[in-house]
């Protein structure tokens, strides 16, 4: 029925564009073309009913304790929530103006989601250890497939920059972060349980409950991330300030690790950024005076009251100017919105770069050299942490991460010195009621 | 004019009747508040001060005599639109009743014509200076004690707008105070260059060695949360880093009330933070001079500001009880009362006495800091001090840990067209 109808239809348009092409000689426009309709009618009944608000506290409950059972039971639950947020970021990218879809990189997103939804809104039921050992590895390779929607998404954003407003761009993309978030927290939770059962004999005790780690270590994070962007930062700019941890280092809490990772490299990925820059324009590039360090200052829970670990990430990189200030935390799309490498945003290290790898590395460094340093940064990451990074939305992003529990993140900058930036996190135990 | 006719005591009858004529009278206010305030721009004055002869210098009187009672009218309307209850609480009445008495006065001081009127003008204008100095404290506490009676917003913009137009009134005066004091003197060349109060080479490093050594030369005793004074071992250092060498224009009473005040909060909350401890973490003060500002960054180990009393950093500076619930205190209350006698200028040099514990009279020469009740003042006016001319107080807590504060002040030799007084 289908076949004949679109064969109907396309030799209809045939035969008016050869009458056409014959009478006028003019291309006529095509629209693209609907989405297949059994699909069309599976998202639409997921998109109707909005996913079960999950708190992190019955996501870890898999865990507690960890059995075949609540194994199980963990991947009918990934079976029914993740495919109502596929359907919700398909059914926003649909309703998104005509014009925007039909841009490559926005219909490129939408078809990665719908075929993502397909896939496990169409899996067969998972009822034993077998069949979930092939489906978590399958739903491995999925999350990892939507690795650059983000990316691609704003490069469709940055052209189609003059038919939505930035408000409306940043709303979406804000969105569409929160549900990017939300789905791999779902689906790498059950991985890692996954993972877990498998080798539960060999593992001792831990304080890992699937993602979440009890005890997790501000300072040894900071560390690991500090070796990371320092040998990225010597690799590219010659040289990286070191890192200096006071308040309280030992302090532990419940977080997500690869959520804190994620905040700290890029915020410490400014800061390293900045500070060798500032100090090179300062006293040049081949000056022996140290250069200043980086300084995290690490603070525990006040009191039970106020559960947040906060830390302050300070540099001494010359700061952010006023007028910069408001565009910090703006998606790259929102400076100039155009696609030519020569408009330079001028802001210094902390402005919003455009996509594509091109980044604004203060004044006086050729283009070539800022292309590097964002290229190399895409590939260098594109191993562990995501190709958003080198692309200018480390400091949203950032914030979005710290906001996803309640916590922040803040940027105060003494102009002409350096910059500080307050993060606060949430202990996940004490919010267990945290939504995801 | 009306007579009370129910029965009542004479001192009824006559506040009924005094009220009735206030009411009546109003019309030569509504004459005065009806005219726009004349503002210079901060470029005008301090042009016009550094050509100042004796021409000028009764002009300037002149301006300051006509435009004062003008921004004082405006003032006391503001005050007769607030809830009727509000201004018949005694303190805030008393400072309605000063307001009208400062009007009333200028009104009719007569024209200034020569130098000899000038000095005249000029007693005049010190004495009334000194007359309004229980303004801020009687305020604060009339409007804290009201707190319920009006929403937070239009409390605190109240409030704001009152205290602006005071520190323009007295920059005028004080300005006009100091021009005419220098007069005959050349006063750029001297040690402290300055064109009336505006000193257009102030060293920030200097002031903040100053206000540090002010501060750490009180005695030890630190009045906790309880109002209880634990005695500590000795005061922080100020560690001064950046720019050390940073200049700019700016007046000097402003900038040094603004460090005082945080750097005495700085020191208290470390020294309340570290008491267990045998050493003291300093306080750092960053100075970075930028194209058109100064920033200067104070960051200490005093814990942080997180407490139950205030949701963020920035209801520090209001001053309804519903934002800051420490507003009504009955300790801060009668800290309050007890300094609406004295009054509060809101300067460092009140603060500053001499061995006997009276005002020091040249308070470069005092002997040290008086004890004092906490007030609660020393915020919110230093919001507004860094506000006034276009710059910014920011305070950023690390929960736990310490608090940063970040004041930004614009140059005041650059960009003066926009800043107006």
């Amino acid at each position: 029925m289908t076949l004949k109808r679109s064969f109907f239809l396309s030799h209809i348009r045939s035969t008016v564009s050869f009458h056409r092409r014959r009478c006028c000689g003019y291309h006529v426009r095509y629209a693209p073309e609907p989405q297949d309709v059994e699909i069309s009618r599976l998202l639409t009944t997921y998109a109707a009913h909005p996913p079960h608000p999950i708190t992190l506290s019955s996501l870890v409950a898999f865990g507690q304790p960890l059995t075949p059972k609540s194994l199980l039971q963990s991947v009918s639950y990934v079976l029914s929530e993740i495919p109502r947020r596929l359907a919700r970021r398909a059914r926003a990218l649909q309703t998104l103006p005509f014009i925007v879809g039909t841009n490559p990189y926005m219909a490129k997103t939408l078809k990665a989601y719908q075929d993502s939804f397909q896939f496990l809104a169409t899996y067969s039921p998972v009822t034993t250890l077998e069949e979930n050992a092939r489906f978590t590895a399958e739903l491995s390779q999925l999350v990892e497939s939507h690795r650059n929607d983000i990316p691609t998404m704003a490069k469709g954003f940055q052209e189609c920059a003059k038919y939505m407003s930035p408000a409306q761009i940043s709303n979406f993309l804000d969105g569409a972060i929160r549900n990017r978030i939300s789905v791999r927290l779902i689906a790498e939770q059950h991985i890692a349980l996954s993972r877990v059962l498998e080798a539960q004999s060999e593992l001792g005790p831990t304080s890992h409950y699937g993602i979440v780690d009890m005890a997790c270590s501000p300072a040894a994070v900071i560390k690991m991330c500090g070796e990371f962007v320092s040998e990225l930062c010597e690799a590219t700019l010659g040289a990286a300030p070191t890192i200096v941890i006071d308040g309280h280092p030992d302090t532990t809490f419940a977080y997500v690790p690869v959520h804190l990772e994620y905040i700290l490299t890029e915020v410490l990925k400014n800061a390293f950024r900045a500070t060798v820059e500032h100090h090179y324009k300062q006293f040049g590039s081949t000056s022996t005076k140290p250069i200043p360090p980086v300084t995290v200052t690490i603070s525990p829970p006040p009191s039970p009251y106020s559960p947040f670990l906060s830390f302050r990430v300070r540099d001494q990189g010359g700061g952010v100017s006023p007028s910069n200030m408001a565009r910090i935390f703006s998606y790259a799309f929102t400076t100039a919105g155009h696609s030519s490498p020569d408009d330079d945003v001028g802001g210094g290290p902390y402005a919003a770069q455009h996509v594509g790898g091109s980044a604004a590395v203060g004044e006086g460094t050729s283009r070539g050299e800022g292309n590097l340093f964002g290229e190399i940064t895409s590939k260098g990451l594109q191993v562990g942490l995501g190709t958003i990074a080198g692309l200018g939305y480390g400091l949203p992003m950032s914030r979005l991460y710290a906001r996803y529990f309640g916590g922040s993140l803040d940027l105060f900058s003494l102009d002409g010195w350096g910059s500080d930036v307050f993060v606060k996190l949430r202990s996940v135990d004490q919010a267990g009621n945290a939504e995801i | 004019m009306q007579r009370a006719t129910c029965s009542s005591s004479p001192g009824d009858v006559r506040r009924s009747v005094t009220t009735a004529l206030h009411f009546y009278q109003n019309r030569q206010l509504d004459l005065y508040a009806s005219k726009q305030a004349h503002r210079l721009s901060l470029r005008q004055l301090v042009f016009f001060g550094r050509h100042m002869n004796e021409e000028r210098l009764i002009k300037s009187a002149n301006y300051v005599r006509t435009e004062l009672p003008v921004r004082i009218a405006h003032r006391i309307r503001d005050l007769q639109a607030l809830p009727y209850v509000i201004v018949t609480q005694p303190d805030v009445a008393k400072v309605y009743e000063l307001y009208w008495s400062a009007f009333e006065k200028f009104r009719r001081f007569p024209p200034i014509t020569n130098l000899s009127d000038n000095s005249k003008f000029c007693d005049f204008l010190e004495t009334l200076l000194d007359e309004h100095a229980p303004v801020i404290p009687s305020l604060s506490l009339g409007l804290s004690l009201c707190s319920p009676l009006l929403p937070p917003e239009s409390l605190d913009s109240f409030m704001n707008r009152m205290l602006i137009s005071r520190i323009s009134r007295r920059v005028l005066a004080e300005h006009h105070l100091a021009l005419s004091m220098s007069l005959g003197r050349d006063s750029l060349n001297s040690e402290d260059p300055h064109v009336g109060i505006i000193s257009t080479a102030l060293d920030v490093k200097r002031s903040i060695v100053k206000c540090a050594y002010l501060l750490r030369s009180r005695p030890h005793g630190i009045e906790n949360d309880n109002g209880k004074v634990i005695p500590n071992r000795g005061w922080p250092e100020v560690v001064v880093e950046g720019q050390l060498d940073t200049k700019f224009a700016y007046i000097r009473e402003h900038l040094e009330y603004i460090l005082f005040e945080l750097l005495k909060n700085a020191m208290r909350a470390t020294g309340l933070k570290h008491w267990h401890d045998t050493t003291l973490p300093p306080i750092y003060v960053t100075v970075v001079a930028g194209k058109d500002d100064v920033g200067i960054r104070l960051s200490d180990q005093g814990g942080g500001l997180s407490s139950n009393s205030i949701q963020s950093p920035s209801d520090l500076f209001s001053f309804s009880h519903t934002r800051n619930a420490t507003r009504i205190d009955k300790r801060r209350i009668r800290a309050l009362r007890r300094a609406s006698s004295k009054g509060v200028k809101a300067t460092v040099a009140e603060q500053v006495v001499e061995e006997d514990g009276h005002n020091a009279r040249d308070p470069e020469r005092g002997a040290g800091i008086a004890p004092h009740q906490r007030m609660g003042l020393g915020l919110p006016m230093s919001n507004i001090f860094a506000t006034y001319f276009g710059g910014s107080l920011q305070l950023v807590s690390l929960d736990g840990w310490g608090t940063d504060a970040y004041l930004q002040l614009p140059k005041l030799g650059t960009n003066l067209e926009g800043i107006e007084v």
